[in-house]
């Protein structure tokens, strides 16, 4: 979790049908066209990420991202639609690094139903906590309706609710999750919580250490809820 | 409205004119009656100080020298509507009968008060995420009653046995209010219904609650 990858895979563009020719066949226009609409992105998306770490996103203007990443204010337009979608791509190109490792370690993790949920949320603060404010302004930016809703909600993140929900149902078969609770209800209560306390962190300034502790209370109180009666 | 009034005066020495106190008044009530139709239509975002002094039939001056900018506007819309639902949630909580089921009350009386006026809550939570605004508004002492309402059921609760006595009740009160909270986004988003959100509520409290009670 030390290693943010600095690779973000770039599959989930629009622009990028999933049946790309091969770039071989020499001046090929549209190939050509495509190589270039993908270059542009990615140099917004890296030149986004860098500004909204360092100066915020209400603070960052879509006009410095182009200057930032030596394109166009125009072409950073035909690229994206809002400045939010910008911020979308960053942090579901950063959060598909850590997922991708999670698929790696899960099937490792070792304990209690609780241990392993504790695991899981604590790769995830020592992750994010860097960017936790730009978090925040990612799940407000959801509630704003001038904007279309282009992107998933961080809270609703399916990958990591997936990834809770087969943490449970091994519990369950392992016999220290109570068959008969709703994996999702615990699933959308451990999301509840780790949402808040990103806010939290961000109010009062706490660390990826901090941010693990009050989770981890928070999980040990709704296992009390979810063990076997 | 009352500071209002007491500011007014204050600006204005002891035999302040209350008709000009009282222009001011209605100045205020009127461009929030605007703010808030504007905040339900358009959002918070959405919704701009030139727009809310043209719906309320003024100019941005006259807004600007009642509000000091359109979070100020929208925080005290949101702070008149956090008093009278904590007052509605503790009306609600007068009838239950034992811990889950006061609490159930409270949450539900949360839901039916937003219900008519979930674009409102909407524009709420967007201010409440706000890096900048978010933790003016969460501190604010209306807020603070809604929590403190769910910690005081809490702690009746272990004072009549029905919870152990290491009930952990500031973080079970937190962990409770933020489950009303995260309930939501569904509300917004995906349109549930009272009932629905009164079964998910109720499920979540139990969930909350099991580790504490004596058995």
């Amino acid at each position: 979790m030390t290693s943010p990858p600095e690779l973000p895979r770039l599959d989930d563009g629009e622009a990028a049908p999933a049946a790309a020719p091969p770039p071989v066949v020499a001046g090929a226009a549209p190939s050509a066209r495509q190589t270039q609409k993908e270059a542009t992105r990615n140099r917004v998306i890296a030149a986004a990420r860098e500004l909204f770490d360092t100066q915020g996103y209400q603070g960052t203007t879509i006009r410095e991202i182009a200057r930032h990443a030596k394109v166009s204010v125009g072409s950073v337009f035909t690229t994206f639609a809002s400045k939010y979608e910008i911020l979308s791509q960053v942090m579901v190109n950063r959060l598909d690094g850590l997922y991708a490792e999670f698929d790696r370690v899960t099937p490792h993790l070792r304990g209690s139903t609780a241990d392993r949920l504790r695991t899981i949320f604590a790769v995830h603060f020592a992750f994010e906590a860097r960017h936790k404010r730009l978090f925040l302004a990612y799940i407000a930016a959801t509630y704003d309706w001038t904007l279309p809703p282009t992107s998933m909600p961080m809270g609703r993140n399916r990958r990591l609710q997936d990834v809770i929900c087969d943490c449970l149902e091994k519990g369950k078969a392992e016999g220290d999750v109570n068959p008969d609770v709703e994996a999702q209800e615990i699933v959308d209560l451990l999301m509840a919580a780790y949402v808040w306390i990103y806010r939290l962190a961000a109010w009062h300034d706490a660390d990826a250490r901090a941010m693990t502790a009050i989770m981890d209370r928070q999980i040990g109180l709704i296992a009390e809820g979810f063990k076997p009666r | 409205m009352h500071i209002a009034t007491i500011q007014a005066a204050d600006q204005n020495g002891a035999k302040a004119p209350t008709r000009r106190a009282l222009a001011k008044q209605q100045t205020r009530a009127k461009v929030l009656a605007a703010a808030r139709r504007l905040f339900s239509e358009q959002g918070y975002e959405g919704a701009t100080i030139r727009d809310i002094a043209a719906a309320a039939g003024m100019s941005t001056g006259a807004v600007f020298a009642n509000f000091a900018d359109k979070s100020d506007l929208f925080r005290e819309i949101m702070i008149t509507d956090m008093v009278a639902l904590g007052e509605d949630m503790r009306a609600a909580a007068q009838h239950g009968n034992g811990v889950e089921d006061t609490l159930l009350r409270i949450f539900t009386a949360g839901y039916a008060f937003y219900q008519t006026q979930m674009p409102l809550a909407r524009a709420a939570f967007s201010v409440g995420w706000s890096p900048d605004d978010g933790p003016a508004l969460r501190g604010s002492p209306p807020v603070q009653v809604l929590r403190d309402l769910i910690a005081e059921q809490l702690a009746r609760g272990v004072e009549r046995g029905e919870l152990v006595e290491d009930a952990q009740v500031a973080l079970r009160a937190d962990m409770l209010f933020d489950a009303y909270l995260s309930n939501y986004p569904q509300a917004i988003f995906e349109n549930w219904s009272l009932e629905s959100l009164q079964a998910r509520a109720h499920s979540q409290i139990s969930l909350l609650l099991a580790g504490a009670r004596r058995s």
